[in-house]
């Protein structure tokens, strides 16, 4: 019996092991498999003709005679829905007064309504800002906006609790100039906005428009590269020089003690930390540039990842095999020449292994950029003005967009497809990394 | 090979320009941690001469945009500790699962295959576990409300157990590769022991290896608590951001504000204004980060000194 309490036992505690590692697998797949999939949704989806209009007015792409034959033919199935807004804008002086009343502000959700889906009214002068000029693009949320249109969303207070109800509009505009438009959009809303599957690839490389309403996410993609790679060319040579030192050069003592236990606080240093630090050294002191730069939050990403670059660089010529540095010095090399010759060139495979998952770090960091670099106007930035000027990232406009911006819930797909346009960059970057050093394994068994 | 003493000399020369330029660039990118704390340190200390540390520690009054402004950060304290102490409390349990199950349970090329999955945990980026939490965690734990027990109302998703949850899973490839490599460090010959006298793999586990390697495990735990203590973007988009102490203090369903979060998000106001009593209360709580994780630092690294020395020594 006791026995088989031991053995019980011993099974719980494997099994409560897989379940750990269950768990974890799980938890990965739960944060990427969404932000993949709905992240693919701003490369490809149902867009409308609203969005090949978009296309060929803000970006000049698209076939022009076809999008406006294509624009005839919808204008054509829009007419009912129009003639129908314009007959009751005329009925409803002529109504009894409680009607009206009761008719007026439904009317006038409906009026908006359409004119969010379908983009102004022909006729009417163009609004200022891009979102209003034209309907929605994107068939799905298209969907959503003709349903606000037919179903007015109220809360129902009388259960436990509230509850959010959807009471059809239909009813209420029953017998007058209205009526019609409502089986129109419900039954006809395809032929009035020609939803067809789009592939928007230079989502990646286009420059966004109203405020991201519109476009890409080019800007914020190439700050990202601005930022990782500007770190790198710093964290590097010095990464790589310390690790040198380190490894060939110094003597055990109170020096080099001090020296590496340096480094590891380094690295235990908490990111916005960094980022006050680069306020107030690169910027407020040593005035780098006149406010937030790329050259600032290049700086700053450098000092987050140089401990990393060194330990890794360590570790890569640590493993050189000894062989190779007694040859090179039997030779008649010097020390110089043996490090320069033999044990970089050796060790190169595993220094790139920590440079290419540094530079994924640097790429997905936030908080050391707020105050350094990033800025959320997504403007480009030119090569000649990384020096001076703040640029958009991806990690900085990710949070902007889903946290301040003015109408976050309609522009998910954007966040979504930067967070895996992010994600991607990252985890192609460790990718590479784990063939590297699964290359490296191989090359040292041999 | 025969030299003239010139060459010679030269040769000596070379070299020791070389070195002294080796020590110099390493010292500087070592020293760099030296600048970051004086830094820091130097725009911290207006704050602290200004207005002392007692309402900065003991008082709740968050208040920096008030005339005259107020400057108590003893919520944003517990906040982060809060957050931090229930991610740690829920990330160690199936960390150290993880790492046991990796390290003695898997046949090792299974165990090697999960070694990418921690890696993808640790590479996403903070923002986007932030985005996640909020668009996905949130929503999901706002509506998981009615399907308690009780019928809990959760006003808001953005809490601290939404911050603490992924901050927990944030932290967990830390806890799991550094306590993997501790219990794999306790060596072969302490498991056959206690296989040869009998135990079953758990009685092993639990009894034997753990034990050993708990300095390991310790430490593992520190960095935990740092990478928790840290983290910034997630704590700011989805632990709600109100400067308040939860009332009980255990309530991880109300919204709290942390120290990461508040630098984050008030330097934004405050650096317009630079030299602004506002702009140094954010170096102060820099500054308490800064020590804070030294303190998990030199904790962290003299228990794994520890270990060395007790696997080495017996």
């Amino acid at each position: 019996m006791r026995m088989l309490t031991r053995k019980i036992l011993d099974r719980a505690f494997t099994a409560g092991g897989y379940l750990a590692v269950a768990l974890m697998t799980l938890f990965l797949l739960w944060v990427l498999v969404p932000i993949f999939v709905k992240g693919a949704g701003a490369y490809v989806f149902v867009g409308t003709v609203e969005y090949r209009r978009m296309m060929l007015g803000e970006f000049g792409r698209g076939n022009e005679q076809r999008v406006a034959a294509e624009w005839a033919e919808v204008q054509r199935a829009r007419e009912p829905v129009y003639e129908a807004i314009a007959a009751f804008e005329r009925e409803l002086p002529a109504l009894p007064v409680a009607r009206r009343k009761e008719l007026k502000p439904a009317f006038q959700a409906v009026r908006e309504g359409v004119a969010v889906l379908l983009g102004p009214a022909p006729g009417k002068p163009l609004p200022a800002l891009t979102r209003m000029i034209y309907g929605q693009t994107r068939w799905r949320q298209a969907q959503d906006k003709a349903a606000n249109i037919l179903f007015e969303e109220t809360w129902d207070y009388s259960g436990n609790g509230s509850q959010k109800v959807h009471v059809p509009r239909q009813p209420l505009f029953e017998g007058t100039a209205l009526a019609p438009v409502f089986p129109l959009l419900r039954k006809e809303l395809r032929s009035l906005l020609r939803p067809r599957l789009t592939f928007y690839p230079r989502f990646l490389t286009d420059p966004s428009i109203d405020a991201h309403f519109f476009g890409g996410i080019g800007p914020e993609v190439l700050g990202t590269v601005y930022l990782a790679l500007g770190a790198m060319l710093i964290a590097v040579p010095l990464g790589i020089v310390a690790a040198v030192y380190f490894q060939e050069y110094a003597r055990e003592g109170p020096v080099l003690t001090f020296l590496r236990s340096c480094v590891n606080t380094l690295a235990g240093v908490p990111s916005v930390v960094f980022g006050l630090f680069g306020l107030a050294f690169f910027i407020n002191t040593l005035h780098v540039s006149p406010g937030k730069s790329v050259l600032a939050g290049a700086l700053t990403l450098a000092l987050l990842v140089l401990p990393t670059v060194i330990r890794s660089s360590e570790e890569a010529i640590a493993a050189v095999p000894r062989a190779y540095k007694e040859g090179a010095l039997a030779l008649g090399a010097g020390q110089w020449r043996t490090v320069l010759t033999v044990i970089l060139p050796a060790a190169l495979p595993g220094i790139l292994t920590g440079i290419v998952i540094s530079m994924g770090r640097a790429a997905g960091e936030t908080a050391p950029v707020v105050f350094t670099a990033a800025v959320s106007v997504g403007k480009w930035v030119t090569p000649s003005e990384v020096l001076s000027q703040p640029t958009p990232a991806l990690s900085w406009n990710l949070y902007n967009l889903c946290t301040e911006h003015e109408a976050v819930e309609e522009i998910r797909h954007v966040q979504y497809g930067m967070a895996a346009t992010l994600v991607l960059i990252v985890l192609a970057l460790n990718l590479a990394a784990i063939l590297i050093r699964a290359r490296v394994a191989k090359r040292l068994k041999v | 090979m025969i030299l003239s003493s010139g060459e010679q000399t030269r040769r000596k020369l070379l070299s020791l320009a070389g070195r002294s330029f080796l020590f110099a660039v390493t010292s500087a990118a070592a020293l760099a941690v030296l600048a970051i704390i004086f830094f820091i340190a130097r725009d911290a200390l207006p704050f602290f001469r200004a207005s002392g540390v007692g309402e900065f520690f003991f008082s709740k009054a968050w208040y920096p945009a008030h005339e005259p402004p107020q400057f108590g950060a003893a919520a944003i304290f517990a906040g982060s500790f809060l957050v931090t102490g229930a991610a740690v409390v829920l990330a160690v349990p199936p960390g150290i699962f993880a790492a046991l199950c990796m390290s003695d349970i898997l046949p090792f090329k299974v165990s090697q295959v999960l070694k990418p999955v921690i890696e993808m945990l640790a590479a996403i980026p903070s923002v986007v576990y932030g985005f996640f939490a909020l668009t996905v965690v949130a929503p999901f734990l706002q509506d998981s409300g009615r399907w308690l027990p009780g019928n809990i109302e959760i006003v808001s998703g953005v809490n601290a157990l939404t911050a603490s949850v992924i901050l927990g899973v944030m932290a967990l490839p830390t806890i799991v590769s550094v306590s993997e490599d501790a219990l794999q460090a306790a060596g072969r010959e302490l498991r056959e022991g206690s296989y040869a006298l009998g135990a079953t793999r758990a009685e092993t586990l639990v009894n034997v290896v753990i034990p050993a390697s708990m300095s390991g495990i310790c430490s593992a735990v520190l960095l935990g608590i740092m990478r928790a203590l840290g983290e910034t973007m997630v704590v700011w988009m989805a632990s709600g951001n109100a400067a308040q102490i939860p009332k009980p203090w255990y309530n991880l369903l109300q919204p709290v504000r942390t120290l990461t979060a508040t630098i984050a998000g008030d330097m934004g106001e405050a650096d317009q204004m630079t030299g602004s009593a506002h702009y140094h209360v954010l170096f102060a709580m820099g500054f308490c980060l800064l020590l804070f994780s030294f303190v998990c630092n030199l904790a962290g690294e003299w228990m794994v000194a520890r270990q060395r020395k007790r696997l080495r020594g017996g």
